[in-house]
C-alpha cells in the first residue's frame, strides 16, 4: 500500500510541499475527501486494489458522517505529513542558519550610563520607598481576596441532552 | 468586591509623589490600574518578580524589582498571585 | 582591562560582591558572593532583557539602575557598553534618629 502513495507524494509533493499552507484557507472535510479519492483514481487507477476501494468509500463516508469541530483547521495534514514537512523546513534551515545567526540574535542591549560604577554606587532606593510598595501590594491582595465569586446557580448548564 | 481594589488603587494615587499604580496576576493579566501605569505594561511588570525571586533560596524573602531612573522610580512587588508595581517620581 | 572594568566596584560602599558579564552573559569579572555565579548571571540577563522592553514612561531609556531589593541585600545592576554590572550591597537601615 505505501509503494502506490509514496510514487505519488515523492514527485508531485517533494519540492511545492513547503510552499503549501499549513492550514487551507477554506477546506472542509466533506469535500476534500472525494477530491482526494478522485485524483487518486486518475493517477494510478491500476494500483488500486478492491479493498483499498472499499476502505476508501468506508473513511470517505465516515468522514461525511463525522464533523470533528478540532480537526476543522488542519484536516489537509496528515500527523506523518506534519513530520514529514518539519523535517524538510529543518534541514532547509540548517542550510540557512548562517545567515540566520543575525536574525536569532537578541536585541542589542542599550547603554543606560556612562559610568556604571557611580550608577551602582550611588544611593540605595530608600528603605520608606520599600516599605511603602509592600504595604500597597499587601492592601491591594486583600482587598483582592474579598472577591469572591458568589455562585447562585450551577455554572455549567447541560442542554439538548434527553 | 473588586471596587475594594479600585479604590485602594485610586487612594493610592492620592499619594502626590505617585503618579502610576497598576495590578497584575502571574500571568500578566492587568486587574486595574491608574495613571502611568497601562494594560500594556502588565506583562513586564508581572515576569520580573518571578525571576527575581529565583535569586533567592528563601521563599519567605519576597523581593521587590526597582527600575531607577533620572525622572522617578518603578517598584514591583509580587505578593502571593497578586504582583503589584508603583511608579514614583523624584520629588 | 578587567582590571578598569572592576577597580571602582571593588570601592562600592557595603559591597558584597560583583559580577560583569558581556551582553550574552558570559561572566567577564567577578568576586566575592558572586565569584562565577553563572545562575545568578542567567537570570540578570533575562531581567535585563524584559525590563529594557519597558517603556512609554516618558524617559529616553527604560531605566537607569534595576534594583533588586531583598531583606538583608540588594542586587543592583546596570548596562554600559554591552556589558551587565551587577553588584550586590548589603542593606544598611538607617534607624530614625529618636531623641
Amino acid at each position: 500500500m505505501g509503494c502506490c502513495y509514496s510514487g505519488e507524494t515523492d514527485t508531485g509533493k517533494g519540492d511545492q510541499g513547503e510552499r503549501e499552507h499549513l492550514l487551507p484557507q477554506s477546506q472542509s472535510l466533506p469535500n476534500k475527501a472525494p477530491n482526494e479519492s478522485e485524483q487518486n483514481s486518475t493517477n494510478n487507477p491500476s494500483a488500486r486494489t478492491d479493498e483499498q476501494a472499499m476502505l476508501s468509500r468506508i473513511l470517505a463516508k465516515t468522514a461525511q458522517n463525522i464533523i470533528d469541530v478540532s480537526a476543522v483547521e488542519s484536516q489537509g495534514m496528515e500527523q506523518h505529513e506534519c513530520m514529514d514537512r518539519a523535517r524538510q523546513y529543518s534541514t532547509r534551515l540548517a542550510k540557512l542558519s548562517s545567515n540566520l545567526m543575525d536574525w536569532k540574535k537578541v536585541p542589542p542591549l542599550p547603554s543606560l550610563t556612562s559610568q556604571p560604577h557611580q550608577i551602582l554606587a550611588s544611593d540605595p532606593v530608600p528603605f520608606a520607598d520599600i516599605q511603602q510598595v509592600s504595604k500597597i501590594a499587601a492592601y491591594a491582595f486583600s482587598a483582592l481576596s474579598q472577591i469572591r465569586v458568589d455562585a447562585k446557580e450551577d455554572l455549567v448548564v447541560q442542554f439538548g441532552i434527553p | 468586591m473588586e471596587a475594594a481594589l479600585e479604590q485602594h488603587l485610586e487612594d493610592t494615587m492620592k499619594n502626590p509623589s505617585i503618579v502610576g499604580v497598576l495590578c497584575t496576576d502571574s500571568q500578566g493579566l492587568s486587574l486595574g490600574c491608574c495613571g502611568s501605569l497601562s494594560d500594556k505594561h502588565a506583562g513586564v511588570i508581572s515576569i520580573l518578580p518571578q525571576y527575581a525571586a529565583k535569586l533567592t533560596s528563601d521563599p519567605t524573602d519576597v523581593p521587590v524589582v526597582c527600575l531607577e531612573s533620572d525622572n522617578g522610580i518603578v517598584m514591583i512587588q509580587k505578593h502571593d498571585h497578586l504582583t503589584v508595581a508603583v511608579h514614583k517620581v523624584t520629588s | 582591562m578587567t582590571s578598569t572594568m572592576t577597580q571602582g566596584l571593588e570601592r562600592i560602599p557595603d559591597q558584597m560582591g560583583y559580577l560583569v558579564m558581556s551582553e550574552d552573559g558570559g561572566v567577564l569579572a567577578s568576586a566575592g558572593d558572586l565569584e562565577n555565579d553563572e545562575r545568578l548571571a542567567g537570570v540578570i540577563r533575562e531581567m535585563v532583557a524584559v525590563a529594557c522592553s519597558f517603556r512609554d514612561l516618558g524617559d529616553q531609556q527604560p531605566f537607569k539602575r534595576m534594583s533588586i531589593v531583598f531583606g538583608e541585600h540588594t542586587f543592583l545592576v546596570t548596562i554600559s557598553g554591552q556589558k551587565i554590572y551587577v553588584v550586590k550591597r548589603q542593606n544598611v537601615v538607617r534607624e530614625p534618629i529618636s531623641v
